[in-house]
């Protein structure tokens, strides 16, 4: 079985091209760059349902910088074994797919594979959109083709030896990726079928969602219940109460997809790509099928959860009073749509709290959205909380208000530290940069300072007598005023 | 992706001024913050110790020890105006300090050329000295009584100090000396909040909503600073 660990061996080195996510989200959401139908090629029908499934796809925060031109890639996904760079997709001849067929496309969407560099890394979710159907990836075919070209030709391949070679894919291909259009099931009702599509499909949720073994291959078994990547854990989406969907209602998931926001919590980092970019521009028949699929997700297991230690309990409760109850409160309520309430959360309480130690170490800002226009931002405290104190903080609020979830160590919060390296971004005053005035406004030399040109110049101030308040005949609710003391003279301070 | 808020102008009904609308988000970075740079620790870095024996001896005065509590030296008060005059306080890094020389009124505040620094320095040698003419001694060996009649005639303006204006002089030192006792104490001083335990205030506290209505009953969470207090680490 030599051959079998070896194989394994060179599999686990390309697991790094699976695990990068995008960081960096953009600020603020941009529309699509309209297509010009002008040209026979497509039916403008076509080519408006392409921009559609685009959308639906996600396909634009990922192939575009911010500041850059729209689908003209080069954004970096940073993995740890070095940066994968996205794909420029406008229809440039040179430099994107202005030379591709149709069938050219689809072999990417469907099979992984590029016309230009051969294997791609699934980073590029090929996994999840082989199950798209043919007319939908050519309707996106005929958007990409019409949206203006951009000549970009990003440095895509800075992976080093040996991630690099794009041939080991096919191993990796092998063991974890089963292309196949998605197969409709005929014992479900058509809108579920079509959430199903939408999830499994151009969603991609389970890249995030569904949880990774060692080689990088999803776990099939544990579809949706939750999974890790670095700097985030994506919580659960099964039927769960404590950690999934269960509690949640139709309504506050619909609300969660349109606005990015409802009384549950608020959508950032990648998340709040997925809602402004993708979710909050469905149509309400796609939210609802999506919705109606997600309802059908078995609950994963409860997890058994040893009682949190009393120390790590006292200090955590009084870390929360005195930095987290402003905004979440006492009482882990939050403010309804502002400030997630703490006290049964999803996010808070799953199994690998990865997501809420990166909220407490750096922050995080909420993803505007139409509806909802206005960014909150929780404040980063690894300047100020050491990783034992954010590990119990989390611990006390992780099993408060009927919440219950595993301890958080202080090494898993380092780890996490370490990787995302905070640190303060706002620079100190420099010193004598406050200096005032510039030299050439200096005044001349025995200019009186008083002297400053308006009608009060030079007017001295007022006897300290005619300013006491016990001399002045003012009206005489004026006397109810409690005395105080002008003097700082008289304030020798307490004892 | 394009960055930074956008804004459009609407015309709002009624008025000729356009209202207008802010959508996206102000920029913001992971881990952004701007953090509160805490006192360093260990013994005097300005104070020569002739000078730290003056500020010891003359802090001890304006605010003793009493039956309420510590006084300024149990809250570290001279070594709070020690890392004051080392920074940027002390160096005057954001004032003014150049001429014209007017001869200011009483509500211009700090008037003279030296930075507080030069201030402290040149008072506290120019006290010594005539309190080395008045008593044979420098003003940390006189007795407590005497050190409280030098400290008013100081304040009342009275004694005349060689280069500087010693009644400015106390009026800074009674500041500096008020500020240690009750500054946070991530700036060196109201070591262990004696001060704020001695006046009831809560500190760096956001959350004081449930206790607006509480009328006349003690504030029940001890106070807190910008670094914590005790019983955040175990």
């Amino acid at each position: 079985m030599r051959k079998g660990a070896v194989l394994a061996a060179a599999v686990l080195f390309l697991t790094v091209a699976l695990v990068g996510r995008a960081v960096g989200q953009p600020k603020t959401i941009r529309a699509l760059p309209p297509p010009n139908v002008s040209g026979a090629r497509f039916s403008p029908q076509q080519v408006a349902a392409g921009r559609y499934l685009v959308i639906l796809g996600d396909c634009m925060p990922c192939h575009t910088v911010t500041g850059g031109a729209a689908f003209a890639g080069g954004r970096p996904i940073p993995t740890p074994f070095g940066p994968l760079v996205s794909a420029n997709i406008t229809p440039d001849r040179e430099t994107g797919l202005g030379g591709w067929s149709s069938d050219d496309f689809y072999r990417a969407l469907h099979e992984g594979k590029s016309r230009k560099v051969g294997n791609l890394y699934p980073a590029f979710p090929y996994i999840h959109y082989t199950k798209v159907s043919r007319a939908d990836v050519d309707a996106i075919y005929a958007y990409l083709q019409t949206i203006p070209a951009v000549t970009s030709d990003p440095k895509r391949d800075q992976l080093p030896f040996p991630y690099r070679i794009r041939q080991l894919m096919a191993v990796w291909n092998w063991l974890f990726f089963e292309p196949g259009a998605y197969d409709p099931d005929p014992n479900r009702s058509a809108e579920w079928n079509r959430g199903a599509y939408l999830v499994q499909g151009l969603g991609h949720c389970g890249d995030c969602h569904t949880p990774r073994n060692v080689l990088g291959g999803a776990e099939r078994r544990k579809r949706f219940r939750g999974g890790a990547f670095p700097g985030w854990f994506a919580p659960d989406l099964t039927d769960n109460r404590s950690v999934g969907l269960g509690s949640w209602s139709d309504a506050e998931l619909l609300e969660f997809f349109r606005t990015g926001r409802n009384v549950r919590t608020a959508a950032t980092g990648e998340m709040g790509e997925v809602v402004a970019y993708s979710t909050s521009q469905m149509t309400d028949g796609d939210l609802r099928a999506i919705i109606t699929y997600l309802r059908s997700l078995p609950a994963s297991p409860e997890a058994t959860v040893s009682l949190p230690g009393r120390e790590a309990m006292a200090a955590g409760e009084a870390i929360y009073r005195d930095q987290c109850s402003a905004c979440h409160r006492m009482d882990g309520s939050g403010v309804r749509r502002l400030f997630p309430p703490l006290a049964g959360n999803a996010n808070l309480q799953q199994a690998n709290p990865r997501t809420v130690a990166r909220l407490v170490l750096v922050g995080a800002q909420t993803m505007p959205t139409d509806p909802r226009p206005t960014a909150f931002t929780m404040p980063a405290y690894a300047w100020k909380l050491s990783d034992r104190q954010i590990a119990d903080v989390l611990t006390y609020a992780r099993n408060s208000w009927g919440n219950r979830a595993a301890a958080v160590s202080a090494e898993d919060v380092a780890k996490l530290r370490r990787q995302l390296k905070p640190r303060a971004a706002i620079a100190p005053v420099p010193r004598g940069s406050m200096l005032h005035p510039a030299p050439g406004t200096l005044a001349k030399p025995g200019t009186d300072s008083r002297d400053n040109g308006t009608a009060h110049a030079g007017r001295a101030a007022a006897p300290e007598a005619d300013r006491n308040p016990r001399n002045t005949t003012g009206p005489p609710g004026n006397m109810d005023l409690p005395k105080h003391k002008p003097h700082r003279h008289e304030a020798q301070g307490p004892g | 992706m394009p960055e930074g808020p956008t804004h459009s102008t609407v015309p709002t009904p009624g008025t000729a001024v356009p209202g207008r609308v802010v959508a996206g988000s102000e920029p913001w970075q992971p881990g952004a913050a701007a953090p509160e740079i805490a006192s360093s620790a260990g013994g005097y870095v300005f104070f020569k110790p002739a000078e730290a024996a003056f500020v010891e001896a003359a802090v001890a005065r304006l605010i003793p020890a009493d039956e309420l509590g510590g006084g300024a030296i149990e809250a570290d008060v001279p070594l709070f105006i020690d890392r004051q005059l080392n920074g940027d306080f002390g160096n005057a890094t954001r004032w003014y300090m150049q001429g014209p020389w007017g001869e200011p009124t009483k509500t211009q505040g700090y008037q003279t050329r030296l930075t507080p620094a030069q201030f402290y320095r040149a008072a506290i040698q120019a006290i010594d000295a005539v309190s080395t003419r008045m008593h044979g001694q420098a003003f940390a060996a006189l007795n407590g009584d005497r050190q409280d009649d030098f400290l008013r005639v100081l304040e009342s303006g009275a004694i005349a100090l060689d280069g500087v204006d010693g009644q400015a002089f106390f009026g800074l030192l009674l500041q500096n000396t008020i500020e240690g006792f009750f500054c946070d104490p991530v700036h060196g001083g109201n070591k262990d909040m004696i001060g704020w335990k001695l006046i009831g205030f809560p500190g760096a506290r956001y959350e004081q909503r449930f206790f607006l209505k509480a009328f006349n009953q003690p504030f029940p969470l001890p106070p807190v600073g910008i670094a914590g207090r005790r019983e955040w680490s175990r």
